[in-house]
């Protein structure tokens, strides 16, 4: 099952197979980054970051633009692998698991984008029941865009985010606030141990801003899910979040609960010097 | 420039057929087609460097010193054209000698105009693009019916008899035959004909297999097909594609003997009987353009070949002729009425 | 899409054709020729100077048309013929501006209703031998789908600076030429390079029919089974047809023009895809640009000067008396109830092999636009093999559109007993090569981040291709198949001068028989048919947007 592994380091954990990890995901923090950095050319998005978040935690990820919270989620659901140091998922490195075990461990890990990234021609259930696909085979997911299946799970999860009338319209004639529940409805029947959200209230307004991220907190709170949220209003991160990563030009700033974050660290995480980097992180 | 082109550029020969092989490397002659003008590579090179100075201006100028003849309109060159029934290279090389020695002969220019299927030549025959072409029997007569006053003047002696031949994949099991009737035989097989407005090739033996009662349109497996020459027709026929097929019988005579075809593959099984064939056909408009005995003085350009002068024998080598011989309109009246009968000509 | 199906089975059925396996060494005799083809100098030269014969006539036929587009265009779009607002509802129109507008419409859809092909034999009729023949037969009908072309995007431009010029009292062609031409140029001059790459492809094909060329060296080769030669001239027609496609995707890219413009797909992309303001001002400072339109201008020189092109025998009194003569013999058309009823049944067997042309062009060119996507993927995933694939692929689809049509058919004739199937498979080949090229063109232009999204929650990546790549391009690919259809329709005829079946074949066979009312006849059939399926086609592309 596991790779002939040259180095021989971390025998004791990879040998241990995925499955009793599953079943025992206590143990091990859901995520766990050490030192971990990204390059884009000359310039690091990311760097030396160290990281621990647990089952049950609900970080927000505050910082300016450009700071690297992007880069830092594509981390955390392996989209993205670090250039230095390293990212372990549910105590696994996901630079040494082989593809299907990396495939396996990513659909633990929901995300929410900001755009959503949905199929925009496809209806609804098909949309929600893309967070499925991490465990159907090819042939389901056929049959499914063919006759949709496992429909009552689809419709539950759109009934969680309040929209199970919309099953079988088209994706992209939704408004946005109803896409993005499509897209939280999409993680919830993925049945992920942790959820992340890349700015995903950002392109609401503030009502239902304040509606996604009360789903979300409450997504997260409902199984002891992780949730890690990355997001530009600190009000909201005050508001839903037990814990808040500041980060800025690509290094972590602090790393607080909540209630000890004050106003002094947040004026000094968004304030405006010249060397304020350009550089994206990787858009959105 | 004609529908039918693409498969039935060309039928073969009434000409005598070098062997196959000294096509190798004649591509040099071989025709460029419309536009005449033909630009040698370093020409086309030179043009391109030229380019940068040459400004758009320049265009309707050289449009105009190119524009030799573009429209037919030079009244002082006589133009023949023939139909594309053999190799395009073969034409080019055949017609550049005889267009050399009727300037020779009459005293005018005379220009060959190579043209790419059985139609297109008569088409251009219509529009005066062409002054004398050597047609087959039915394109002559399709000319003669779209030209008043046209006149088909000379043929070979061969063409007042003569005939096409059947042939057969040996693995076909179809039997040599000698009467028309035998060709019944053919029905439910895979079968080509030559060029769609081959007289040779399609035209005649159409006629005759329809005298057996076999329908080209309804009787073969699938329709029948149209190999475009009679070279590709044997080579077809040989290789087994059609399991049998027809041709002219001087392409046929000039092969086997020519030890060209596998005769283990393919065996001859009909010979039709006699009709009339190619022959040249002139507009009327030649007389006002260059004298009333000019028609008078072409006859005679080819009648008074002689084998024993070695340009002459040449040429009528290059015809498969032993001879030239007048012509008359009335010789293709059976052609026109079957060609009628077959819905080959309209009207 | 059910009568798509449907049409297919019962074209599968209606079809004569079957296989003739004894043809098979022919064919691979033909197939193995491509590993040397003819490298003799004069062979070479020969292949220089077709090549540039081809050119020039794509050319100056591109040129031609482009002229009838621009005057054209603005002549049909509905904009031209609105009045000044006077506080109406726009697009409703009284009978007085809505007639012209239709009247010209239905001017443009004639010649656009016969291939080129059809237009160069009438052409030579008319004008004998002359340059001007291939010129015209590309640059009438394209000329007449130009104008259409540009006629839609001048309407589809928003109107409001127009209006606002009209209602200030400016007449109507400095109004548009200070607002709609400026909006619409970026996608008028990218449809313009669109109809430059089909140009050489029709330029090959009036090749075949004796305008001289790649084309007409190709049927020479051919007709002496020279299948060495053949290739060095398929070769040169690959690279012409490649570097126009690549000279026209470059450009489009280049200008941020969207990929709505293989506009003549009327496949419209989202609006938000509408250039800014600023990069259409960028636009204007472009070199390539620039470089462009020169090479363009020494482009239409040189083709002036090759062919020799003298349009004065437009006006002589031969081509006036021909024109006469001509028109004279075509009508009245042979309509009798016997003429009638064979045209309605080889009709249906035209719609059949168009039918099968487009579906089987269709999933092919599907299938192939998807394997080049996947070795251009973004990621670092694409692997060896699937880049070795699209490399593959491309060339393929390059062979297959470089190749004739009636090239295809005849030597499908080799494996395949005469009949309509050859024929349409000739057809599918050929548009399958084209169809592959503007799919892939879409697929590599797509928003790769839904697809990303996917990987990134544990799909694997077929799982996110049926996810989320094929809901979002199957569309646009069904639009532009059934454009390829209308064109199909069209192209029947091409194949059917070989003898492929269909209204094509009775045609050739009235051109051979000098039928001239018979063949009017047919082509009006032809015509009826041709609008008939763009009607259908365009609204069924509408319901799919």
């Amino acid at each position: 099952m596991i790779r002939p592994d040259p180095g021989g380091g971390n025998r004791g954990i990879r040998n241990r197979s995925w499955r009793q990890r599953e079943s025992d995901p206590g143990t091990a923090p859901v995520f766990s980054l050490r030192g971990a950095g990204v390059r884009f050319g000359a310039t690091w998005a990311l760097e030396g970051v160290d990281l621990e978040v647990g089952a049950g935690e609900r970080v927000a990820l505050v910082g300016p633009s450009g700071a690297g919270k992007t880069t830092l989620l594509s981390l955390l659901n392996g989209s993205r692998r670090p250039t230095a140091g390293r990212v372990a998922v549910l105590g696994r490195d996901l630079a040494t698991v082989r593809p299907s075990e990396l495939r396996h461990l990513q659909r633990r890990v929901g995300t929410v984008h900001q755009q959503h990234h949905l199929v925009g021609p496809l209806r609804v259930v098909h949309n929600v029941n893309a967070g499925r696909l991490g465990e159907w085979s090819l042939l389901e997911a056929v049959r499914s865009l063919i006759s949709p299946t496992d429909v009552a799970a689809a419709e539950a999860a759109l009934a969680r985010v309040g929209i199970a009338e919309k099953l079988y319209e088209r994706t992209d004639t939704l408004s946005g606030g109803q896409q993005q529940r499509v897209a939280l409805a999409r993680v919830l029947v993925q049945r992920p141990v942790a959820i992340l959200g890349d700015e995903p209230i950002s392109s609401l307004d503030p009502a239902r801003a304040e509606e996604v991220m009360q789903l979300l907190a409450g997504l997260a709170g409902d199984a002891g899910r992780a949730l890690v949220v990355s997001l530009h209003a600190v009000e909201h991160a005050l508001r839903h979040c037990n814990r808040l990563v500041g980060l800025r030009q690509g290094r972590l700033v602090f790393d607080a609960a909540a209630a000890e974050v004050t106003p002094v660290m947040v004026e000094e995480l968004y304030r405006i010097d010249q060397s304020t980097d350009e550089h994206g992180e990787g858009a959105a | 420039m004609n529908a039918t082109d693409s498969l039935d550029v060309f039928e073969a020969c009434t000409t005598p057929l070098r062997p196959r092989t000294t096509r190798a490397g004649t591509s040099a002659t071989r025709p460029s087609g419309r536009p005449l003008r033909r630009l040698p590579g370093a020409r086309m090179l030179l043009v391109l460097a030229a380019l940068l100075v040459v400004t758009g201006a320049c265009a309707s100028t050289d449009g105009a010193t190119h524009g030799e003849r573009a429209s037919g309109g030079d009244d002082q060159v006589f133009t023949i054209g023939a139909i594309p029934d053999q190799d395009p290279e073969r034409l080019q090389r055949l017609y550049g000698i005889v267009a050399d020695h009727l300037g020779e002969e009459l005293g005018v220019a005379v220009e060959y105009e190579p043209v790419t299927d059985y139609a297109a030549s008569v088409s251009l025959f219509r529009t005066g693009d062409l002054d004398m072409v050597w047609f087959g029997g039915l394109t002559g007569v399709q000319a003669r019916l779209q030209v008043d006053g046209a006149e088909a003047i000379l043929q070979r002696g061969i063409d007042e008899r003569f005939h096409s031949i059947f042939i057969a994949n040996t693995a076909a099991g179809l039997q040599p035959v000698d009467d028309v009737a035998g060709l019944s035989q053919l029905a439910g097989k895979r079968f080509t004909f030559g060029s769609e407005s081959s007289t040779s090739g399609r035209l005649m033996p159409q006629f005759f297999l329809e005298q057996a009662g076999v329908s080209p349109e309804t009787d073969f497996a699938g329709a029948a097909g149209f190999s475009g020459s009679h070279d590709k027709t044997i080579e077809l026929v040989a290789a087994g594609t059609f399991e049998a097929g027809v041709v002219n019988e001087q392409v046929w005579t000039s092969r086997t003997e020519a030890g060209e075809v596998d005769l283990d593959k393919v065996t001859a099984i009909f010979r039709t009987p006699p009709y009339h064939d190619y022959h040249w056909v002139i507009r009327p408009d030649v007389v006002e353009r260059f004298g009333d005995d000019f028609v008078t003085r072409v006859k005679a350009a080819f009648t008074e070949l002689d084998p024993r002068d070695p340009n002459d024998a040449e040429i009528l080598e290059l015809f498969g002729a032993e001879e030239f011989i007048e012509t008359d309109n009335d010789n293709y009246a059976e052609i026109e009425q079957v060609a009628r009968d077959l819905g080959l000509i309209a009207q | 899409m059910l009568a798509f199906a449907g049409s297919l089975v019962h074209a599968g059925l209606g079809s004569q054709g079957t296989l003739n396996p004894a043809g098979w060494p022919q064919l691979r005799r033909f197939l193995a020729a491509a590993a040397h083809p003819a490298t003799s100098p004069e062979f070479i030269r020969l292949t220089l100077d077709a090549t540039l014969t081809t050119l020039a006539y794509a050319v100056l036929g591109t040129a031609v048309a482009v002229g009838i587009g621009v005057v054209g265009g603005v002549a049909i779009s509905e904009s031209w013929w609105r009045r000044p607002p006077s506080g109406r509802p726009r697009r409703t129109g009284r009978a007085g501006e809505v007639g012209p507008w239709l009247a010209s419409r239905l001017v443009v859809s004639l010649p656009r209703g016969v291939h080129e092909a059809v237009w160069g034999l009438a052409l030579v009729t008319i004008l004998g031998l002359d340059p001007l023949v291939g010129v015209l037969a590309i640059g009438v009908p394209y000329g007449a789908v130009t104008a259409k072309v540009y006629a839609e995007l001048l309407d589809e431009t928003p109107t409001g600076a127009f209006e606002a010029l009209r209602t200030a009292g400016v007449g109507r062609l400095r109004a548009l030429t200070y607002t709609l031409a400026p909006l619409a140029f970026p996608d008028m001059l990218s449809y313009a390079f669109y109809r430059f790459e089909c140009a050489i492809r029709g330029a090959a094909i009036l090749g075949i029919i004796g305008a001289g060329g790649l084309g007409f060296q190709l049927a020479l080769s051919f007709q002496s089974l020279r299948y060495d030669e053949m290739w060095t001239l398929i070769y040169a027609l690959m690279a012409v047809c490649g570097l126009a496609d690549w000279w026209s995707t470059a450009l489009r890219r280049r200008s941020a023009l969207p990929p709505r413009t293989i506009a003549g797909l009327g496949d419209v992309g989202d609006s938000e895809q509408r250039l800014t303001g600023a990069t259409r001002s960028a636009l204007g400072r472009d070199r390539r640009l620039h470089a462009s339109a020169a090479v363009v201008v020494a482009l239409v020189v040189v083709s002036l000067w090759h062919l020799g092109v003298d349009v004065s025998t437009l006006w002589a009194p031969r081509a006036q008396r021909l024109a006469s003569e001509m028109a004279a013999s075509s009508f009245p058309p042979d309509l009798g109830v016997e003429e009638l009823a064979r045209l309605v049944v080889l009709s249906l067997q035209t719609l059949e092999m168009s039918v099968i042309a487009a579906v089987v062009a269709s999933l092919a060119g599907t299938a192939m636009a998807f394997v080049i996507a996947g070795g251009v993927e973004a990621e670092q995933r694409a692997g060896v093999l699937q880049r070795v694939g699209a490399g593959a692929a491309r060339g393929l689809l390059l062979v297959c559109r470089a190749v004739p049509p009636p090239v295809g058919a005849l030597l499908l004739l080799f494996v395949l007993l005469p009949g309509p199937l050859p024929g349409a498979l000739a057809l599918a080949v050929y548009n399958a090569g084209i169809l592959g090229r503007l799919m892939a063109e879409v697929v590599e232009n797509l928003d790769p981040a839904p697809a990303r999204a996917l990987r990134s929650q544990g799909a694997s990546a077929p799982q996110a291709f049926c996810y989320a790549i094929l809901p979002r391009t199957l569309p646009r690919f069904a639009a532009f198949g059934l454009y390829r259809w209308e064109v199909a329709i069209r192209e029947t005829v091409v194949v059917g001068l070989v003898g492929a079946g269909g209204l094509g074949r009775l045609l050739a066979q009235q051109l051979a028989a000098f039928d001239y009312r018979g063949a009017t006849a047919t082509l009006a059939a032809l015509v009826v048919l041709t609008v008939a399926v763009d009607m259908v086609s365009s609204s069924v592309r509408r319901a799919l947007r």
